[in-house]
């Protein structure tokens, strides 16, 4: 559980951004988490809204935040094959051979964010 | 006002681990990232491995904990060089910690610096380090399910120390069932079977690491 550290990470890359372009209140932020980044959105927003009530001033009241999920995939190696990885995330579903490789999902992203003068 | 970013959350930490990585290279050190779960045999490993090695090449050691001086005083007790590192709280190291503890090293005169990280199978996966190597140490006592249910360590780290095989005739764990899960979720990872009570198996793991130190050595 280390999604403190993460949003406070996040939020600081934000206010230094906001800082360059004369942005004073923040009113969203959009992350993209992947399903296999270790990120665990429920405590991402938990933390938000831990940060939003410690930062009045940098925040709007209704300020949200909005997180978009990427699904884990893999690619076969051998046959070209894209699935859904399971427990076994490497196992080809056609060929039955460990030769897959996650080609999405690990991503985790501050995507944009929103606010005003 | 909206503004796109598509920034990585982990820049900060990846920026760190890049000018460790070319510190490491400039010194020639080899760096072993070593991560499990707590009590897995981290430290007793290193203990021995620092025995067994320390004759040959200068090895130090960062240590990585949530709280004491414990595990650095167990390496400091045997000669070599240790550091440690408090997380308060923290449940991972991250590569700027590493970054703050170098300047205690004379890397120059390091052959291997390894580093232990927090016991904990999840967070520690995602934050390089800088190190050359991700190594993951799992206990037999843990049990067979871990390889499946922590998959984001095992698909990230290239050989499994499989270790506490001394106590394998008073457990169910499997070995030819950890074997195949390892190979499902990561087909290029390496295992090695090694007691760090008995030392059965550690002139396995010494013979990696002198493999490892051989791939990067200048020519
Ligand atoms: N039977 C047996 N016990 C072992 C072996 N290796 C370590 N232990 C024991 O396991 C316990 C935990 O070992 P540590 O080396 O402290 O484990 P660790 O991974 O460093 O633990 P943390 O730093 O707290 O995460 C100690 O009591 C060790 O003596 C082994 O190969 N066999
Ligand atoms: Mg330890
Ligand atoms: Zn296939």
């Amino acid at each position: 559980m280390h999604e403190m550290a993460l949003m406070g990470d996040i939020l600081n890359v934000i206010h230094e951004d906001a800082g360059k372009k004369g942005i004073s209140k923040i009113q969203k932020v959009e992350l993209i988490v992947g399903d296999v980044s270790n990120a665990l959105p429920d405590a991402l927003h938990m933390a938000f809204e831990i940060f939003k009530e410690q930062n009045k001033v940098f925040f709007e009241d209704s300020a949200a935040l909005v997180i978009h999920r990427e699904e884990a995939k893999a690619e076969c190696v051998v046959c070209g094959k894209e699935y859904i990885p399971d427990q076994k995330l490497a196992f080809c579903p056609v060929c039955r051979m460990p030769s897959g490789k996650i080609i999405s999902g690990e991503t985790f992203q501050i995507l944009s964010y929103e606010g005003r003068q | 006002m909206k503004v796109t970013l598509r920034t990585d959350v982990l820049t900060n930490n990846n920026k760190a681990a890049e000018y460790n990585r070319e510190l490491f290279e400039n010194t020639n050190t080899l760096v072993i990232n070593l991560m499990s779960s707590p009590g897995a045999g981290k430290t007793t490993l290193l203990e021995e491995t620092v025995r067994g090695l320390s004759d040959k090449y200068r090895i130090a050691v960062i240590e990585g904990d949530l709280a004491t001086d414990r595990d650095a005083d167990r390496i400091r007790a045997l000669g070599a060089k240790a550091v440690q590192i408090n997380t308060h709280g923290g449940c991972h190291l991250d590569a700027r910690m590493v970054a703050a503890t170098l300047p205690e090293f004379d890397l120059d005169e390091t052959d291997i610096l390894f580093i232990e990280n927090v016991g904990n199978l999840v967070c520690p996966s995602g934050y390089d380090l800088g190190q050359k190597h991700k190594v993951v140490v799992l206990s037999v006592p843990e049990g067979n399910d871990k390889i499946p249910k922590y998959p984001t360590m095992f698909m990230r780290t290239e050989l499994v120390l499989l270790n506490k095989i001394d106590l394998l005739p008073y457990l169910d764990f499997n070995v030819e069932e950890a074997i195949g899960d390892l190979q499902g979720i990561n087909p290029e990872s390496k295992m090695i079977q090694l007691s760090a009570r008995t030392k059965e198996g550690l002139d396995t793991w010494f013979t990696w690491i002198e493999g490892a130190l051989a791939a990067c050595k200048p020519q």
